[in-house]
């Protein structure tokens, strides 16, 4: 506005001075057009130059010391491993219902060692839908009602109080079991667990207590992980848990049990608590395994792509490489490595990089062609899975209580004999211990790294300050294009009436007229408004459809889209009366309106690379060429030149593209290849955002209210 | 120097033909350096907490120890400690300290003193032990009760950077609170000379400031270079020891209380591509010359005994002007000698003394034969004496034993 203002001042009067930086605002908004295709083009190719600009990870806290102790876990505790392995694989164990058998052998294990052990019993929550749920904070515990005594799971709990310590924090282990279809990929892992476990029993340098969670994951690994976690931070001072205990006989039997066979002894029914969490370490063992050597894979995104500190990550990544010569996996998309188009522009970074080298020795930033492509596959991902805002294993549990934490997941190369299985007891073992001790030396919470990041291989990050930059040339078109065609449309109708009068009559009812124009953006407002409210609307809608009982995915989606159109029609009816009246007398509107939006845009894009910046970012990417392009079809049709033409054919591709389910099906589509895709599935990607109150929500309802515009 | 001495005490010192060698016995007519060289005071400071920085506390309990060894006794160390180690709940072997991964010897033993520690160990309590302004309550074997006649050890580590030395991981002791600390430790005659020692990144810059007379300081590396540790101990988890400290520690072993190498010996063992850094010392304050200092007048306590006629002879060789001068210079002579023939095996460190510069002195020695006399019976004769007596003995207690029967 204050540069409109001045703009029409300096027309009337050849002012002096203008200051600068408004003569630079002016000078952009008036090639609002070339700035945006050139920021845009910018903001790609900066998204596509992250990987050279990734940096080396380093461990920035300096009390960690990965790897300066030499570990401990000897031969022995590889044998008490062993032992867990064949109990837990013996077909005995397995005969019960209910996998009760195995748990018990568990803490037997577990009190034999002298550690506290406790039985968890839970339910499991079934997905709920709390739109916005992630305003808020995690949980505040609440009781399910329809409990039943058949469903519920168990998770073992043993914890090893520090010899010397305060007991204010504590390090956990968590190892997902199912105990009724265990694999032997589970069994080894809490072999592994158990090793690492016997020895931290026996040294005296522990200041934070182990918390060892064997998490019953017969309801899903994060499931028994949440429903822990929330039971230890939200304490209960009522008596609740016993009366529900007593429904369930089962349950109440094998607690007696086993107070009545080790009376005396370490065991409790209640809950047991440590200390705070410092880290958490979720340990898995693959059963099938397709590569040729021990690698371990780290899995690190959490809810609403929430990650873990950096540090983290750094202690695991170089304890498994530099000690125990484990490689490092992180999470790739597969599809993209074998993409040509990406490997000739890595070849083209890196012959550029090459001719930069050549003119000034100095300038090293250029990587192999092929380290280029693993990189982008892997930030694709890493953007991905943090966009989707679906944790990508039971660590995501942890991070909304703000507790660090990976899952590992080791993958060796498979063979039965003995040997190998110590081998990998020992190096999976030792590796868990290093990571234990160095956390263990902490003093503060993890804090000195980064936060925000996004991983290029397990050793190499883009942190938030570089990132930030592709985004932010990617939006910054947005404010100025709105302002140039709000001067424009402003100007326009100005230059209309200065036909019609002279300058010099100017009375008090023009200066009324032009006080309304100024605030004619109002109305474009309220029709954008409206349409936002329908996205929001569409989005909140599937809550009440899951209510539907014995509904298939896709008939649920088809009442989705129906309800829809008729939410649609019906605000149509009710609020967009006047604004449809409006339309038909003015349709020069529509840069009004389409400036309200890409400012609406840009204040939504920016507000959500807060919260979370791969979405912003993917977002950004869909959303800003879209706005760019937009213009009423029926503009481009009547204009008939060819530049029209293809623009229009533009809008139409772009506008069906970033329509969510489009976009779904065509990621799919290339993914999986286009034969199994179907409606249905949609409906299931839906049903699970939800369940992690995902973010990603307000970002369909913004494109679902780009695309209803447009 | 020149500025305290008086022109009468100058005029002494012009006909001397050794002047260093004046010095060294602590002998001076003038008001300001009229003390001798009487007592040894350590104060020793690991700044650092947290458990990565175990080495700054083994470092200085391993400095602690060889002090002690070398005869500064407990009241006289001021040992400060910033976090506890040896009850850390990460340390492997509780309540021990090392500073070696073969962990023959445990540096915290039944017999250590700590005067600070934790918390206590600030800025302003540091600055108060060393300027001696305490509150009332601070008990006497927290003081730095040094006088004018004192050798003071400051030795100091942690984590530095350019002109300051880190406390606490909070706050911050910069060089100029240290030249003023210092300075105002001369004003009040809270010592006679000063040797100022820090194993800290960057340890020379501390000194830049420093400008009492009578400092002597030396850093374990110079500006913008870093001061590493030795070795990690994988036992513990830690680096136990740092490199500088460590050659330091490397020396003293060879030395035993009545070693008499020479700081500038000291200070030539530091090489540069084991330390890793550049040891820098800084001696434009101190006027003795290096090669003639034993390293025993800052590390250690050894006392020349002297005996005098008088009970108060300070106040009569103040009366007394040349004479008594003179005669102290003589005094020095025999404790070279006597030095001489007690050195065991530090050849190198011979050429510390001049022989014509010896026997110029004796030329010019006019002190009265019956001090001297005494003085050497005292000294020398005492195991002839000693024999002699025992000779004596054999007839009494034969004489003794025929009356008896």
């Amino acid at each position: 506005m204050a540069e409109t203002k001045e703009k029409s001042l300096s027309d009337e009067k050849p002012k002096p001075r203008v200051r600068p930086i408004v003569r630079l605002g002016i000078f952009l908004i008036s090639h609002s057009f070339h700035v945006s295709v050139v920021c845009c083009t910018a903001g790609v190719l900066a998204l596509f130059l992250l990987p050279v600009l990734a940096k080396n990870t380093y461990i920035s806290e300096n009390a960690l010391m990965p790897g300066s102790a030499s570990p401990m876990l000897s031969n022995q505790h590889v044998s008490d491993g062993n032992r867990l392995v064949k109990d837990l694989t013996n077909p005995n164990s397995k005969s019960s219902e209910t996998g009760i058998e195995s748990h018990k052998i568990i803490a037997q294990y577990m009190l034999d060692l002298g550690a506290e052990v406790s039985f968890h019993k839970f339910h499991p929550q079934m997905n709920q839908f709390h739109p916005l749920h992630f305003f808020s904070s995690p949980d505040s515990g609440k009781i399910q009602e329809n409990y039943s005594c058949s469903s519920y799971g168990i998770n073992t709990v043993g914890i090893i109080r520090a010899p010397h310590g305060d007991g204010k924090e504590a390090i956990v282990l968590v190892t997902p079991y199912n105990a009724l279809k265990s694999g032997f990929g589970e069994a080894l892992s809490l072999g592994i667990a158990y090793s690492v476990f016997s020895l931290l029993t026996q040294v005296t340098w522990l200041a934070k207590d182990i918390i060892w969670l064997v998490a019953d994951s017969q309801y899903g690994e994060y499931a028994a992980v949440a429903a822990w976690l929330r039971e230890y931070q939200t304490p209960k001072f009522s008596s609740l848990s016993t009366p529900n205990a007593e429904m369930c006989p089962d349950v109440n039997n094998l607690f007696e049990l086993k107070g009545h066979s080790i009376s005396g002894s370490k065991f409790s029914n209640s809950f047991r608590r440590a200390g705070t969490m410092a880290s958490a370490l979720v340990l898995k063992v693959r059963d099938q395994n397709e590569q040729f050597e021990d690698t371990i894979s780290i899995y690190a995104e959490a809810s609403n792509g929430q990650m873990p500190n950096l540090d983290l990550i750094n202690v695991v990544n170089y304890l498994a490489v530099h000690r125990q010569g484990l490689r490092v996996n992180v999470e790739k998309l597969w599809s993209l490595l074998n993409s040509s188009w990406l490997k000739s522009l890595g070849e083209i970074f890196e012959s550029l990089a090459k001719v930069a080298k050549s003119l000034y020795p100095k300038w090293k930033f250029g990587i192999p062609a092929t380290e280029y492509v693993e990189g982008t596959a892997t930030l694709a991902s890493s953007l991905y899975y943090q966009a989707l805002g679906v944790p990508t294993g039971p660590h995501g549990a942890f991070r909304d209580y703000q507790v660090d934490a990976i899952t590992l997941e080791i993958s060796p190369k498979f063979s039965l004999d003995k040997v190998w299985r110590n081998d990998i007891l020992l190096r999976g073992g030792r590796l868990i211990e290093g990571v234990i001790r160095s956390v263990n030396n902490l003093l503060e919470k993890f804090h000195q790294s980064f936060f925000l990041y996004l991983l290029t291989s397990p050793s190499k990050f883009v942190s938030v300050g570089v990132y930030m930059i592709a985004f932010a040339l990617l939006i910054a078109p947005l404010p100025m294009v709105a302002a140039s065609l709000y001067v424009d449309a402003n100007s326009s109708s100005n230059c209309s009436k200065g036909d019609s009068s002279t300058p010099s009559a100017i009375t008090d009812t023009d200066e009324h007229s032009i006080a309304i124009r100024s605030w004619r953006w109002l109305n474009s407002a309220k029709l954008v408004f409206i349409v936002h409210l329908w996205g929001a609307i569409v989005s909140l809608l599937p809550y009440f459809i899951s209510q539907i009982p014995d509904c298939s995915p896709t008939t649920s989606f088809m009442i989705w889209v129906l309800l829809s159109i008729l939410s649609l029609l019906t605000l149509n009816s009710v609020l967009a009366s006047p604004l449809a009246c409006a339309k038909a007398t003015q349709e020069k509107e529509w840069a009004l309106v389409k400036s309200v939006t890409i400012s609406s845009v840009f204040i939504g894009l920016g507000l959500m690379s807060v919260i979370n910046f791969a979405t912003a970012e993917i977002g950004a990417l869909l959303m800003v060429p879209m706005c760019l392009l937009a213009q009423p079809l029926k503009l481009d049709v009547r204009a008939g030149t060819l530049r029209s033409f293809c623009r229009m054919i533009c809008n139409l591709v772009l506008g069906h593209i970033a329509f969510p389910p489009a976009a779904f099906f065509l990621l799919k589509g290339m993914l999986d290849g286009f034969g199994n895709a179907n409606v249905g599935d949609f409906w299931m990607w839906v049903e699970s955002l939800w369940a992690w109150n995902s973010a990603t929500y307000l970002f369909i309802v913004e494109v679902t209210y780009i695309f209803s515009h447009g | 120097m020149e500025t305290f001495i008086n022109p009468k005490s100058l005029f002494h010192l012009l006909l001397l033909p050794c002047l260093l060698l004046y010095s060294s016995i602590a002998y001076n007519s003038s008001p300001v350096e009229a003390a001798m060289h009487t007592n040894n005071w350590a104060v020793l400071v690991c700044t650092s907490r947290f458990w990565f920085n175990y080495r700054h506390m083994a470092n200085t309990l391993s400095l602690y120890r060889t002090v002690k060894r070398l005869g500064i006794p407990d009241e006289r160390i001021i040992l400060m400690l910033a976090d506890d180690m040896a009850c850390n709940t990460r340390n492997k072997y509780p309540a021990q300290v090392f500073n070696n991964e073969n962990h023959r010897l445990n540096l915290y033993g039944d017999n250590v003193e700590v005067d600070y520690r934790g918390y206590e160990v600030t800025v302003e309590n540091f600055l108060r032990v060393l300027t001696g302004r305490h509150e009332t309550a601070v008990p006497r074997s927290k003081r730095l009760l040094s006088d004018e006649g004192s050798h003071i050890l400051l030795y100091m580590t942690g984590h530095g950077g350019d002109e300051f030395l880190k406390f606490q991981d909070s706050e911050e002791l910069q060089s100029h609170d240290l030249a003023d600390a210092v300075k105002q430790m001369k004003e009040k005659h809270r010592f006679k000379e000063l040797l100022i020692m820090v194993d800290t990144c960057q340890a020379a810059t501390l000194f830049n400031q420093l400008q009492s007379p009578g400092v002597l300081a030396i850093g374990s590396s110079m500006k913008g270079e870093n001061s590493y540790s030795h070795h990690l101990d994988s036992d513990v988890g830690v680096s136990v020891v740092d490199r500088f400290t460590y050659y330091t520690l490397a020396f003293f072993e060879r030395l035993n209380i009545y070693d008499n190498a020479s700081l500038s010996s000291l200070f030539s063992s530091y090489n540069p591509s084991l330390l890793m850094s550049t040891a820098y010392y800084r001696k434009d304050l101190y006027k003795r010359r290096l090669e003639e200092v034993p390293v025993t007048n800052f590390f250690g306590s050894v006392m020349e005994t002297i005996h005098t006629d008088a009970a108060y002879k300070a106040l009569s060789r103040r009366n007394s002007g040349r004479f008594e001068d003179e005669m102290s210079l003589d005094q020095s002579v025999h404790h070279i000698k006597r030095r001489m023939l007690i050195k065991v095996n530090d050849g190198d460190e011979i050429h510390d003394i001049n022989p014509e510069l010896l026997q110029g002195e004796e030329g010019a020695s006019k002190c009265p034969w019956s001090t001297f006399r005494k003085k050497f019976q005292k000294a020398e004769n005492v195991d002839s004496l000693l024999n002699y007596g025992l000779v004596a003995m054999i007839p009494l207690l034969v004489i003794s034993t025929w009356l008896v029967q």
